[in-house]
């Protein structure tokens, strides 16, 4: 079964706490253990694909108009609380083995080396496509 | 370039979307694939994926311990994600030139859908992988 992890990010923290605003040997640490992490999913066969994403800075918000053309406004979304800072997406046999990864990810160090506990929300995956066949 | 291109749903979305007449269903689905198919022709798709209901999502975090405590979602959120994909593309423009393209999808709503369109980062190395 494939499961999305996805690191969800209090918007309002996104300036002062993500990792843009750590010290730099921080910064380091935390790349360290995503590499161990993804080299371990890797190797157990486990994973599927990472990505992380650009601030909400960033973000936009597009919708088509009437002749097709989009019409883009700057994100988020002003009731949003959380930002998708990035996400894995995983191959496991069971859902207690994607919360056991979800939550070696939350543990992550973050400032000073100490374990972000940051919230992973874990959803299933309905379908997936990377040759256009859904 | 590589865009996240994310479609959301507040959280009864999937239970109306099965409420919705068969034929627009189909209508919705013949688009998503015709969509995705289009894309990996031109060799703009990276991946694609539809997500399961926020019905069945969980917080998870890490206890002291390293186990994982798991919780509902949170309570406050208003939209959820569906489903996304991620296109490798020359510039913005065009990204948000596909994010209208897929915001048309046929659904019941008057207007067309919202697409949050995010860059993705060269990420962290994969090592190994």
């Amino acid at each position: 079964m494939k499961y999305i992890l996805m690191m969800q990010f209090p918007l309002g923290d996104w300036k002062t706490k993500s990792i843009e605003a750590w010290p730099p040997q921080d910064v380091k640490a935390h790349i360290d253990f995503l590499r161990r992490f993804n080299k371990e999913l890797n190797d157990a066969g486990e994973f599927v694909r990472t990505e992380g994403l650009g601030g909400p800075e960033q973000m936009k918000i597009v919708r088509a108009q009437k002749d097709g053309t989009p019409a883009i406004t700057d994100g988020p979304f002003p009731e949003s609380k959380e930002v998708l800072a990035g996400y894995w997406i995983i191959d496991v046999e069971t859902p207690q083995r994607a919360f056991e990864l979800a939550a070696r990810a939350s543990a992550a160090p973050g400032p000073g080396g100490v374990p972000l506990n940051m919230p992973i929300e874990v959803r299933p995956v309905m379908m997936s496509s990377v040759s256009g066949e859904i | 370039m590589k865009y996240m291109l994310m479609m959301n749903t507040p959280r009864d979305g999937y239970a109306k979307y099965m409420s919705w007449p068969k034929q627009l269903i189909a209508a919705n689905t013949d688009f998503m694939r015709a969509f995705s198919r289009k894309l990996a022709e031109a060799g703009e798709l990276v991946s694609a994926m539809g997500l399961e209901s926020p019905v069945q999502a969980r917080l998870v975090r890490a206890g002291d311990d390293g186990r994982p405590i798991t919780d509902g979602v949170f309570p406050e959120t208003k939209e959820f994600l569906a489903g996304y994909w991620i296109v490798q593309v020359d510039s913005a423009a065009r990204a948000y030139e596909i994010a209208a393209e897929a915001s048309t999808a046929p659904g019941m709503g008057d207007s067309p859908l919202m697409i949050e369109v995010r860059e993705v980062m060269s990420g962290p190395p994969r090592d190994s992988a």
